[in-house]
């Protein structure tokens, strides 16, 4: 018997239904791990801040990765990480595990190729924190290959057209824990690396080598950077730049009386639609917003907020105490959840 | 709003809030906003022994509520503009030096509300009454400058508390966007006892204390006027009593307080600017004290934080 029209037409809709789509998650907007009482779950989290999905995590978890059209989030253990997770978020399933080669460490952030076909782990050589960037192919999650990062630390990374822009935090790590070991000498920089991996530009801030570039977001012309500050913390430096590929990055600064509230410290970072961009200070319980320019506009008081994200015309924070918030001209509660949000907030829609 | 503080006073389990709202942080910025208005009446005469007098008087005021890192203290630079310390890089001294020689229109009221936090505060009027050289101008305008912007900044934190503190008192009803749960408001208090044990031990004993090879006692917070040991001192008797405002039930914290308050008056009284760190034994003394103040820390996280329900902040205490 010749098959029907009709057996064809459902037989593609199984085919469909084979390849699942983040609509099957519920759509989330975000993605963020937490902790809840002894417990560790990566959630999907709607625009209004409510949990769509929770799935348990092995460990405290940092920041994670989303795949751009599968419903795959691949969870990054904290630093040093001996693992990544490739969680189905539909079924709940661990699909694969992610093991970096021996005397490597992942390094808390990893980031899909636009077309999802790969993945690439930011990296430490434990041993000196010399850092790479792994690269994966997102079928089977096995490991293709590595580059340099171009410098020490690598923390986040991101992808662009030009090729993939490194924050090398520049802090040396003692291989067994979190303890620094090169805060006199240490030369955190940004790298951007070609398609093939050869270092394409590398700047650094020669005025505040202290000063550890972690999180970057992109802009409509190259990248906004947020830094954690590792000298005397009576000096109160900048916390926030941006770097255009083949230009010297620029710092934003908060005005004096504003710039303490941070305590030299920007967890997150993130660009609204508007080019605004906003920094968060769980240290300092705030938020602060800058325009395109550079030019501050405003701190948010926000208690152990880190995790920052865009939402409609502005902002959402994510906190330790378990809230959801807009945050705009003013902060607005969203929801609130029995669970401290851990330090990051990932967009899934662009 | 003290029907609303009586109600809540009346169940024990909530009494943190509005206890130490009611009996430490509003009586505090209000003395704080007294003994301003006094230094500011003086610093209009630009008697010295008397702007002196009314420098200590107001200094310690401060010292009753300096721990407190939340609310209008925080806006606008205020807190900092009353007290800008550490200075390594010497910016207070510098700006003040533009000031003294520069336009007077900069000392008028609105101008100088504008000026570098550094150049501005209890520091800065130290700098001027006990002048470490000779100033390059007359310092009295500047002087009554700066001590009428303290009284200013005082009364905008004073009178910012007002609201501030309902905020806190109503932690969880609805409206109140800042503390969403009582336990974020309990938690914001706690926050500001571990801070300020570890800024006092970070800053106030950990800065002049350095290396052991390498002492600084010329770090030490306000050396001209004598206060670094009495700084010490007063930011623990302020804590102990902020604890004890936090939970009824914390004995071993408050003996450890206790202690630490003793070691902190032998040392006022014997080393009051601290120079006597440069020597074995009188930096052993300042190491002690700086050993009780991190086992006080240790014990206000194995007493008060489980009393009060809360920790130390998850983002804020292991950041990556």
């Amino acid at each position: 018997m010749r098959p029907s029209r009709r057996l064809f037409l459902s037989s593609l809709a199984a085919l469909a239904v084979a390849r699942p789509s983040w609509a099957d998650a519920g759509s989330p907007a975000w993605l963020a791990a937490a902790k809840e009482g002894e417990d560790y779950r990566l959630h999907g989290l709607s625009e209004t801040g409510e949990s769509l999905f929770a799935l348990p995590l092995p460990a405290r978890g940092h920041a994670a990765a989303a795949h751009p059209t599968r419903p795959l989030a691949v969870a990054f253990a904290r630093r040093p990480g001996t693992y990544a997770l490739v969680i189905d978020c539909v079924t709940g399933a661990q699909t694969h595990r992610l093991t970096p080669p021996p005397g490597r460490q992942f390094n808390g952030h990893g980031a899909f190729a636009s077309d999802g076909r790969v993945l690439y782990t930011s990296e430490v050589v434990a041993e000196g924190s010399e850092g790479r960037i792994g690269i994966w192919e997102t079928e089977g999650f096995t490991r293709m290959g590595e580059w340099i990062s171009g410098g020490i630390g690598p923390h986040d990374i991101k992808l662009t057209k030009a090729g993939l822009i490194v924050a090398n935090g520049g802090i040396q790590t003692d291989p067994g824990d979190r303890t620094k070991l090169n805060i006199d000498t240490m030369a955190p920089n940004l790298t951007l690396l070609s398609k093939g991996g050869s270092i394409l530009d590398q700047v650094s801030l020669p005025d505040l080598p202290q000063a550890s570039i972690r999180h970057l977001v992109l802009t409509e012309t190259g990248v906004a950077f947020a830094m954690q500050w590792e000298g005397d913390p009576a000096e109160v430096v900048p916390l926030l730049g941006h770097w255009v590929p083949g230009s010297a990055p620029v710092l934003f600064a908060a005005p004096e009386g504003e710039a303490h509230r941070m305590q030299g410290y920007a967890g997150s970072i993130a660009r609204a639609r508007d080019g605004r961009l906003a920094i968060s200070s769980p240290k300092g319980g705030a938020v602060q917003v800058f325009a395109p320019d550079g030019t501050f506009l405003a701190t948010h008081a926000r208690a152990d907020v880190c995790g920052l994200s865009a939402l409609g015309a502005g902002f959402v924070t994510s906190d330790g105490n378990g809230g959801i918030c807009a945050l705009d001209q003013q902060v607005t509660p969203l929801a609130h959840h029995e669970a401290a949000w851990d330090n990051h907030m990932v967009a899934l829609i662009l | 709003m003290r029907a609303i503080l009586f109600c809540l006073l009346a169940s024990p389990a909530l009494a943190d809030i509005p206890e130490a709202v009611q009996d430490h942080i509003l009586p505090g910025y209000a003395a704080f906003a007294r003994a301003s208005d006094s230094l500011a009446a003086v610093g209009k005469t630009c008697d010295v022994r008397a702007l002196q007098a009314d420098f200590h008087l107001t200094y310690d005021a401060w010292m009753a509520v300096q721990h407190l890192h939340l609310g209008p203290g925080e806006d606008a630079g205020r807190a900092l503009s009353v007290l800008y310390w550490p200075d390594p890089k010497g910016m207070g001294a510098k700006a003040q030096k533009a000031l003294l020689a520069g336009d007077p229109a900069k000392l008028a009221p609105e101008a100088f509300a504008q000026q570098s936090v550094a150049a501005r505060g209890l520091l800065a009027l130290e700098r001027l009454i006990w002048p470490a050289d000779t100033l390059p101008a007359d310092p009295c305008p500047l002087i009554a400058a700066t001590t009428a912007d303290l009284a200013r900044v005082a009364h905008e934190i004073d009178t910012g508390w007002q609201d501030y503190a309902r905020l806190l008192t109503t932690a969880a009803e609805p409206g109140n966007t800042a503390f969403l749960t009582r336990a974020e408001a309990r938690q914001a208090l706690f926050t500001q006892l571990a801070t300020g044990l570890e800024s006092l031990s970070d800053q106030r004993i950990g800065r002049p204390l350095g290396s052991f090879d390498a002492p600084h006692p010329d770090r030490a917070e306000a050396r001209a006027s004598g206060r670094s040991a009495r700084n010490i001192l007063l930011a623990l008797q302020a804590l102990r009593a902020f604890t004890a405002t936090l939970t009824p039930d914390a004995p071993l914290t408050l003996a450890a307080f206790d202690k630490a308050i003793g070691q902190a008056q032998a040392l006022a009284d014997s080393d009051p600017v601290l120079d006597g760190i440069a020597t074995p034994g009188g930096r052993l003394k300042l190491e002690i004290l700086g050993q009780t103040v991190t086992a006080i820390r240790d014990l206000v996280l194995a007493e008060v934080a489980p009393e009060m329900d809360v920790g130390i902040g998850f983002n804020s205490a292991d950041g990556d």
